[in-house]
């Protein structure tokens, strides 16, 4: 059998069972951590870069599949918003929305001075995260190096297809367009297509987009009070009842996860570079 | 079977390759069993827990306790969008010999060390741009290989890296020919039916391409290879594409030359599937004459040729021609009517009325009269006699890829950079030495 063109590459069992980084000795926990926030980071910088959130959900999703399996990445060796960075200037390079290497820089250095990741409505001046001639070099160096990591770690499986178009073909299919609140519908459902990249259960990595694209639409329904067809619809987007009750189960899971870390990191930051995971490390051994 | 005339080498190769493709089907249809059977577990298992349901839609907030570990079903999935793992090491691969440079890289044919099947690798050339990190372009042949799949594509198996960083190469099927080359060898054309045949897998080829948004933007002979079997599929992704947003602006700077559809000539940078389409065109002249049919010199001399052979453009067959950048400075001459249409029935009279009406069709200066891949597949041509010739009856031919190095002679692919304007051409001349060829046809050129 032929992959399909529409389905994506998943993670296999033993890629979820270790990670590089684990094996180097970052404990499990701080890795998900630290992986909650460069995918944050990631889609804060794509906002600020004015890129749509296709672009954006693409970046994560490679972003992600860097850390996995004992093949993968390890932040032992690379910072998170490196590979933030470079996962987002490597996808927007096979986009219709290129940034240069320029752009990436300085939005990463402005995001490196915001206290949280929600982006102020009115991003101050230019000025406010320049970055020197040097630094720029020695960024951009290291931008390039780390996407050459990036694809040599993937052989090169960047490419990611996307729940999103699906996600409305779908409520067109289910014939829920006539329905008064079918904005309200569509809304949500997307929003848990985004919740999605945030999951610590890598849902895009585990699951094809039409079953991603059905859980998130069945999830919305129910909150909005949207009836369903009566029959089991699901089967029609080729996602059958276990599955989709796996998924419904990590997306409301997202929520709770992102609230136990916020109190987690009360205070403090998350290691987003190597130099501050051995700092963290070195703290936790000393200090717990 | 491999053919007569071929090495040694080759009928081992083609022998492992055989038993490597019967070990892999032998493989699949293990997991398929697997598969099945996992399914059947599933259902067991959903049968005995009716409630699942209600319990995660009624109360599914509860914070219940979520597998670690995916369940089974994940391996189920993975099967058809594959996986992914680091890059290996070129040096798993021994190469046998060189097949081709190319404008882009170079290909050979080469052996994995340890199972012995015999592969092409393609080392794409990397001019690494110290501005933009990883080349976009070696990104896109890459990137649209992997989606790419399709029986009339060439299927890549992977992506090794070389000890220098920036040494790419592509792990490939290996087929015995490519159809520039095959041809020169050729004392004859093809026949009628085996035309058919592989016109039908390129455009069935095209035709997935085009629905999955990707376009080839060099389609020519050197870039079809073709089994020994007769089976045929599309190579060389290097300046391939996904269709952008409506009105991006695209680079002009694409398609070989001799296969370059005119509307690319006078330089317009929104075009689509509709330049594949020509030079589809351009390759059906090209099986039935057995040599390219437009071998213009530079860009003014191929467009001329494309006048002459298709017709010029008039107000009436193509209204936006005038808009075009480049066609400002051309001169043409107006409302030269019928007379000025082309000779492509002249030019190919062992082609059928069906056949000549499609080929045409595909070479009509005005994408918009172009048909689309899904058009030709449907076109009588593929129905009337003679019929395509099935694929196990195809001649077998010395394969070359196996044994030599080829050479190039062809223009290749146009390189990043200037694209040439087009100023104060005169086109009233094309038909000059026609008055002559055709006096017996009755044609008459009013020259503006
Ligand atoms: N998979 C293959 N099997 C056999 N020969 C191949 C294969 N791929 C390419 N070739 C040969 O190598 C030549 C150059 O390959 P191509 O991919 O077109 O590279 P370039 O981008 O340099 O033109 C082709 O014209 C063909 O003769
Ligand atoms: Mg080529």
């Amino acid at each position: 059998m032929q992959p399909s063109p529409l389905a994506n590459p998943l993670a296999t069992v033993a890629q979820l069972e270790t990670s590089s980084s684990q094996l180097d000795g970052v404990p499990q926990d701080l890795e998900n951590s630290i992986r909650f926030a460069g995918a944050q980071i990631t889609q804060a910088a794509g906002i600020l870069l004015r890129l749509p959130q296709e672009v954006i959900a693409q970046a994560v999703i490679v972003f992600v599949r860097f850390w996995i399996g004992s093949e993968g990445g390890s932040l032992a060796e690379f910072g998170c918003e490196q590979v933030s960075a470079a996962s987002l200037y490597l996808t927007t390079k096979l986009s219709a929305y290129p940034k240069s290497p320029r752009n990436i820089i300085n939005v990463y250095a402005y995001i490196s001075t915001l206290t949280s990741l929600h982006p102020p409505t009115d991003p101050p001046g230019p000025d406010t995260y320049y970055v020197s001639e040097g630094t720029y070099q020695t960024r951009r160096a290291t931008l390039f190096a780390t996407e050459q990591r990036i694809l040599q770690t993937l052989g090169f499986n960047v490419h990611v297809s996307l729940p999103y178009t699906l996600c409305i073909t779908y409520l067109q299919a289910l014939d829920v367009f006539s329905h008064p609140r079918a904005p309200e519908l569509a809304k949500r459902a997307v929003a848990y297509l985004n919740t999605a990249l945030l999951s610590p259960q890598l849902l895009y990595l585990t699951h094809q987009p039409s079953s991603i694209a059905t859980a998130a639409i069945y999830l919305a329904a129910k909150e909005t009070g949207i009836k369903m067809p009566d029959v089991e619809w699901w089967e029609v987007f080729d996602t059958g009842r276990e599955e989709l009750g796996f998924l419904v189960v990590g997306l409301l899971s997202v929520e709770s996860f992102a609230e136990e870390e916020r109190a987690k990191w009360e205070g403090r930051t998350v290691p987003i570079s190597v130099e501050e995971l051995e700092a963290e490390m070195r703290r936790r051994d000393g200090g717990e | 079977m491999a053919s007569r005339w071929a090495d040694d080498d080759v009928d081992k190769a083609e022998d492992l390759r055989r038993k490597k493709e019967k070990e892999e089907k032998k493989r699949l249809k293990f997991q398929r069993q697997q598969a099945e059977q996992a399914a059947a577990a599933r259902e067991r298992e959903m049968e005995s827990r009716p409630a699942k349901r209600r319990r995660f839609s009624d109360n599914a907030a509860s914070q219940e306790v979520i597998p670690k570990e995916p369940p089974a079903e994940r391996t189920l999935l993975c099967f058809e969008g594959g996986g992914w793992g680091p890059c290996r090491h070129v040096s798993n691969f021994e190469t046998l010999n060189n097949i081709e440079e190319g404008s882009y890289g170079w290909v050979s044919r080469a052996r994995e060390i340890s199972t012995g099947s015999v592969v092409a690798l393609k080392k794409i050339k990397m001019d690494y741009q110290r501005q933009d990190g990883f080349p976009i372009t070696a990104l896109r042949e890459i990137t649209i290989l992997q989606r790419a799949r399709h029986k009339n594509i060439v299927s890549l198996h992977e992506v090794l890296s070389g000890s220098d960083p920036s040494e790419v190469v592509l792990v490939m099927e290996f087929l015995e020919h490519d159809l520039k080359t095959l041809q020169e060898d050729m004392p004859e054309p093809f026949l009628a039916s085996e035309i058919k045949t592989l016109l039908k897998q390129l455009t069935s080829a095209l035709s997935f391409l085009h629905s999955n948004h990707i376009l080839h933007r060099d389609l020519k002979t050197s870039n079809i290879l073709l089994s020994n079997h007769g089976h045929l599929k599309i190579a060389d992704f290097g300046m391939a594409r996904y269709i952008p947003p409506p009105n991006a602006r695209l680079t002009q700077l694409v398609v070989t030359l001799w296969y370059r559809a005119p509307e690319l000539l006078l330089g317009t940078d929104q075009y689509s599937t509709e330049i594949d389409m020509w030079s589809l065109g351009c390759i059906f002249g090209e099986l039935l004459l057995k040599e390219p049919i437009l071998q213009g010199k530079n860009e003014v001399d191929e467009l001329s040729r494309i006048f002459a052979l298709c017709g010029l453009p008039t107000d009436r067959n193509w209204p936006g021609f005038w808009r075009l950048p480049n066609a400002k400075g051309l001169k043409i001459p107006r409302d030269s009517g019928a007379k000025s249409g082309g000779v492509i029935r002249t030019k190919f009279p062992f082609l059928t009325n069906v056949g000549a009406d499609l080929l045409m069709s595909l070479l009509s200066p005005n994408p918009e009269h172009r048909p689309t891949a899904d058009e030709v597949l449907d076109h009588m041509y593929f129905r009337e006699q003679p019929k395509p010739k099935p694929m196990e009856m195809f001649p077998t031919f010395p394969s070359k890829a196996g044994q030599e190095k080829r050479r190039t002679r062809s223009p290749n692919a146009p390189k990043r950079g200037q694209a040439p304007g087009m100023q104060n051409v005169d086109f009233s001349g094309i038909f000059a030495n026609r008055e002559e060829e055709q006096a017996g046809a009755g044609f008459q050129l009013r020259v503006a």
